[in-house]
């Protein structure tokens, strides 16, 4: 019977003792140099602005373990790269835990108590749990290797496309040498580990506490087997372990020693950056305090210092940059690309104990680590990128907060600056006077309360593009008509209503959006109502997210709730189910904004469609280019806009009828787009309001067909 | 010393769509206004700013003539970078045609002692495009108008202009300071301000001026003090127009019958 307690692992066997106190005196260095850099990155976030992280601290903790545990951020729409970061991720984590509970043992618990545990049945335990984790660690190494050498997604090529091939940020090379660097020592320390064992087996083949129990650890017995078989003895695999032993000891530390100063502190970073995480960061963006100078930011440090941790956070997933609609089509933006700017800026400029001068802190321009108003603009605020990003990195605050400072600037298209002037004068972006706000109203056969002066159950927020164009007008009067037959009792704010500001807000005009926002929910206070409807995703954004913050707390509601609500408990009957084979855009502030998924598609079930989803949808849905104001900037022209990207992606489904929309501005958009992509003909563009009037029997004859419409 | 330049702006109105004329037939109804600055002097004061911005010790004065609503307009100029702004009225100024502004202007100028003074060309509410020139005259400075280049240095006693003349031709010229210049449209491109710093300008104070601290009288402005007097402002019939279509032949026997029916003769 062999006693448990020699069957465990003598740790520095046959050393002098001299090489243990050398080990350890680079141990500490290696921990001492970790601490330094650790210290250097900290002091370079403290540079940063303010910051109040929300919700409390166990919340935040627990949010994180529960990304970390399940990967759901990662294995989400790259379930391979998911999973083969999983079995790195794990492995690692089991070998880390491992060789700490030796440490605890060995440097801890034995000298000052003399307690022990590492033998034994905990023992083999331990080295069959570790051999597992370090095959993990190697098979998702493995892969990952392979994607990078062999199949090279685009999303991990670093060409940037705001810099042309003669910038020397051009491709980012340094980052690819980066990671093969580390992917290569992860692989070294794996595989020494295992050759380690198993030189240590063939070593000490002659003691049964060591080679009978081998296959508790069986990749090193595998090997040790291997070994024998092509005859390295006992004393030579002795000499082979002391050398080797050096070897995978020193590449460990040197891995811990590199943490701070490389990628790898992406396993503090991102965990840190997933804890701060904001589920509103887009949806909400930050007020500027009314005592502070000037709007926006113009240097690195006036980035807050958990925007300067999200920078780092980054690991280069690529997963925003081929999410963002303005990198598909061209435009001179990358998320990815905005934030490694940015990262690269923070680590030039604030890694000493002092700060450089300010004009050298100045994050806006066209130099290396400074990002271009060309860039700024491109941005459609679609909130792909934050809500794929893994690590919860949050583009758009930054963006939007860049772009007030170009706004001050005056630094924008000169036909921005008119629209912005436009709604300042009128309200509205149509500029039109503002009395003729609820003139698309006169059509109707019954009119529609003013609930200024009477109290109604719901208020409808129009929105501009509802109000003032042509087409959407129609749409309006025709969701009227809808509410008149279910007898829903709603009213207008009518010339009280203002543009709702969320894309003046995204555009970066702050006071504007201030005042508007300032102006409309004094219109709301002064009416009665119980909940606020709107037809416009934007508005439905801003009201119900961003109002709050400046003293309008209100009830509001999608239209396509409402509509549901109305099919669904009957005060609206199909009587005549459609039958189209139909797709459906989700818009960006209704879809990945406010999670309004499913009110749409179970409209459209209950009125008879076949939908076809697109491969882009829901959460993943591709805008329409007309987000965070770019709307009203000119696309370039010759080079394909993102409407017409979607409109293609939707011409491919088979017998499509109708392409649905529930926004305005996704109206006008993609019938342009269906027009200049030769799809015309092929199939119609068409409200969800429009094609629930037609399943829905009229009492009321309408002044306009909605056929007509459709095909006008 | 440093350069003074007076920059003179004017609040104007446009009319919001079916606007009414108000009772007594002289002027449209205010209820219809849509208040803005100017859009000459938006120019007029970005050369300034401009020329403030490129060193040199420079002051910017805007200053108008007009009610209290004005000081939005002057409150979007301190936001864009004029360092002074004075806002000068009295209720006798009511009614005050071009060369009455001219006349308070010039008090005003007088006052100041500026060596610029910078107009728009013309004001895109009343288009008379003289208070410029009237205010030059009054002054007996040397003035020029519909500048589109301006080239100067704080400081120099001459300044070299360019202006717009008829079918595209254009002047070059030199100009002995103090001078008028009035200002046009694209000689730069104006800055934005945006509602914050608009809002930030609130801050900064407004100089009321009223009509005995400029030495005028009554007499000297509003309907009295004028040349000329608005009788009655109205809407024209709209005209007709039509196009004549089809083959050559068949629009000269159109035309044809249209100047028949004209005169009265039968087809
Ligand atoms: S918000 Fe949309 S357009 Fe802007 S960077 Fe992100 S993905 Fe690109
Ligand atoms: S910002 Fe996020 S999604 Fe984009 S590359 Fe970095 S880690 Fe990936």
């Amino acid at each position: 019977m062999i006693d448990p307690q020699s069957i465990t692992r003598t740790l520095f066997e046959d050393f002098h003792p001299i090489a243990v106190t050398v080990f350890y005196a680079i141990g500490y260095g290696a921990i001492g140099i970790f601490c330094w850099g650790t210290w250097i990155q900290i002091r370079k976030y403290r540079y940063g602005s303010a910051y109040a992280a929300v919700g409390t601290f166990i919340s935040r903790f627990k949010q994180m373990t529960a990304a970390l545990l399940t990967h759901r951020t990662l294995v989400r729409r790259d379930h391979a790269a998911g999973g083969a970061h999983g079995l790195i991720f794990f492995g690692f984590a089991l070998l880390f835990i491992g060789t700490s509970t030796i440490t605890v043992e060995y440097d801890v618990l034995k000298p000052l108590t003399g307690m022990r545990f590492w033998y034994g049945d905990f023992y083999l335990w331990f080295s069959l749990v570790l051999d597992v984790a370090g095959l993990m660690l190697g098979g998702g190494l493995a892969f990952m290797m392979w994607r990078r050498g062999w199949l090279k997604p685009p999303k991990l090529s670093y060409v940037r496309p705001d810099r042309t091939p003669t910038d020397p940020d051009y491709d980012r090379s340094g980052y690819q040498r980066e990671d093969w660097a580390f992917l290569w020592s992860l692989v070294i320390i794996a595989v020494t580990g295992f050759i380690l064992e198993a030189v240590r087996l063939v070593w000490l083949q002659g003691r049964p506490e060591v080679w009978d129990y081998r296959w508790w650890s069986p990749v090193g017995a595998a090997f040790a087997i291997g070994m024998r078989a092509i005859g390295l003895s006992a004393e030579a695999a002795g000499m082979i372990r002391s050398g080797l032993w050096w070897f995978h000891g020193l590449i460990a530390l040197a891995f811990i020693a590199l943490i701070p100063f490389t990628k790898i502190k992406h396993i503090f970073t991102a965990s840190a950056s997933l804890m701060l995480r904001d589920p509103l960061a887009a949806q909400r963006l930050p007020r500027v305090p009314d005592a502070q100078e000037s709007a926006g930011f113009s240097y690195i440090t006036d980035l807050n210092w958990k925007q300067l941790l999200h920078l780092d956070a980054c690991t280069k997933c690529g997963r925003c940059h081929e999410a963002c609609p303005a990198n598909a089509t061209g435009a001179p933006l990358s998320p990815r690309d905005v934030i490694l700017s940015l990262r690269e800026f923070a680590n030039k400029t604030l890694a000493s104990g002092t700060l450089p001068d300010q004009a050298e802190l100045d994050i806006h321009g066209k130099s290396p680590g400074q990002v271009s108003m060309e860039t700024l603009w491109s941005c459609r605020t679609c909130m792909a990128c934050v809500e794929i990003c893994p690590v919860a990195v949050e583009h758009i605050p930054i963006i939007v907060q860049m772009r007030r400072k170009l706004v001050e600037a005056g630094d924008m298209d000169p036909l921005l600056t008119k629209t912005l002037q436009t709604i300042a004068k009128t309200g509205n972006s149509f500029g039109e006077s503002k009395r003729k706000r609820g003139s698309w109203t006169k059509a109707l056969a019954t009119p529609i309360k003013d609930a200024r002066k009477e109290a109604v159950d719901y208020l409808w927020f129009v929105g501009d593009y509802a109000s003032f164009d042509p087409r959407n007008q129609k749409v309006s009067q025709t969701f009227a008509g809808l509410l008149q037959e279910a007898k829903v009792d709603f009213g207008l704010l009518y010339d009280s209503e203002q543009n709702a500001g969320n894309d003046v807000r995204r555009v970066g005009e702050e006071g504007l959006y201030d005042l508007l926002a300032t102006a409309n929910i004094e219109a709301m206070k002064n009416a009665q109502f119980n909940t606020i409807v709107t037809t416009d995703p934007h508005s439905f954004n801003t009201i119900r997210n961003e109002y709050g913050d400046f003293g309008g707390h209100f009830e509001i509601q999608h239209y396509t709730t409402l509509l549901r609500e109305l099919l669904v408990s009957g005060r609206l009957t199909v009587t005549k189910p459609l039958g189209y084979r139909v797709t459906f855009h989700d818009p960006c502030h209704l879809g990945r904004f406010n999670k309004g998924y499913d009110a749409p598609r179970e409209i459209l079930k209950l009125i008879g469609c076949e939908l076809i989803d697109m491969k882009r949808c829901r959460d993943n849905s591709f805008c329409c280019g007309a987000g965070g104001g770019r709307i009203w900037i000119p696309d370039p022209v010759g080079v394909e806009k993102p409407a017409q990207n979607r409109i293609r992606e939707a011409a491919v489904i088979e017998g499509l009828e109708v392409y649905v929309v529930s926004c305005p501005k996704d109206l006008t958009m993609f019938e342009d787009a269906v027009k200049t992509t030769g799809n015309e003909g092929q199939f119609v563009v068409r409200e969800l309001i429009e094609l629930v009037r037609e399943a829905v029997a009229s009492p009321v004859a309408l002044e306009a067909p909605v056929e007509e419409l459709a095909d006008g | 010393m440093a350069t003074k330049i007076l920059v003179a702006v004017k609040q104007v109105t446009a009319l919001d769509e079916d606007f009414e004329i108000r009772a007594d037939g002289r002027d449209v109804d205010a209820d219809f206004f849509l208040r803005d600055l100017n859009e000459w002097d938006d120019f007029s004061l970005e050369e300034a700013v401009k020329i403030k911005e490129a060193g040199g010790e420079v002051e910017v004065v805007v200053v108008t003539v007009g009610p209290e609503e004005a000081d939005e307009s002057l409150r979007k100029c301190l936001a864009k970078g004029a360092d002074r702004a004075i806002r000068i009225w009295d209720e006798a100024m009511e009614g005050s045609d071009s060369q009455a502004i001219a006349r308070v202007l010039a008090a005003a100028v007088q006052q100041q002692n500026p060596d610029l003074v910078f107009a728009g060309v013309q004001s895109s509410d009343h288009s008379f495009a003289s208070t410029g020139i009237a205010l030059a005259g009054l002054l007996n400075w040397p003035h020029a108008a519909v500048v589109n280049q301006f080239e100067f240095s704080p400081g120099a006693t001459q300044a070299v202009i360019r202006r717009e003349l008829e079918g595209g031709v254009l002047q070059m010229m030199s100009i002995d300071l103090p001078a008028v210049l009035s200002i046009q449209l694209g000689i730069n491109t104006p800055r934005y301000a945006s509602l914050r710093t608009i809002k930030q300008a609130a801050a900064k104070p407004i100089e009321q001026v009223g009509l005995s601290d400029l030495g005028l009288s009554a007499t000297d402005v509003g309907e009295a003090g004028s040349a000329s007097r608005v009788r009655r402002m109205y809407i024209p019939e709209k005209g007709r127009a039509e196009m004549i279509e089809g083959s050559l032949a068949e629009q000269a026997a159109k035309l044809a019958a249209i100047i028949k029916e004209f005169k009265g003769a039968s087809a």
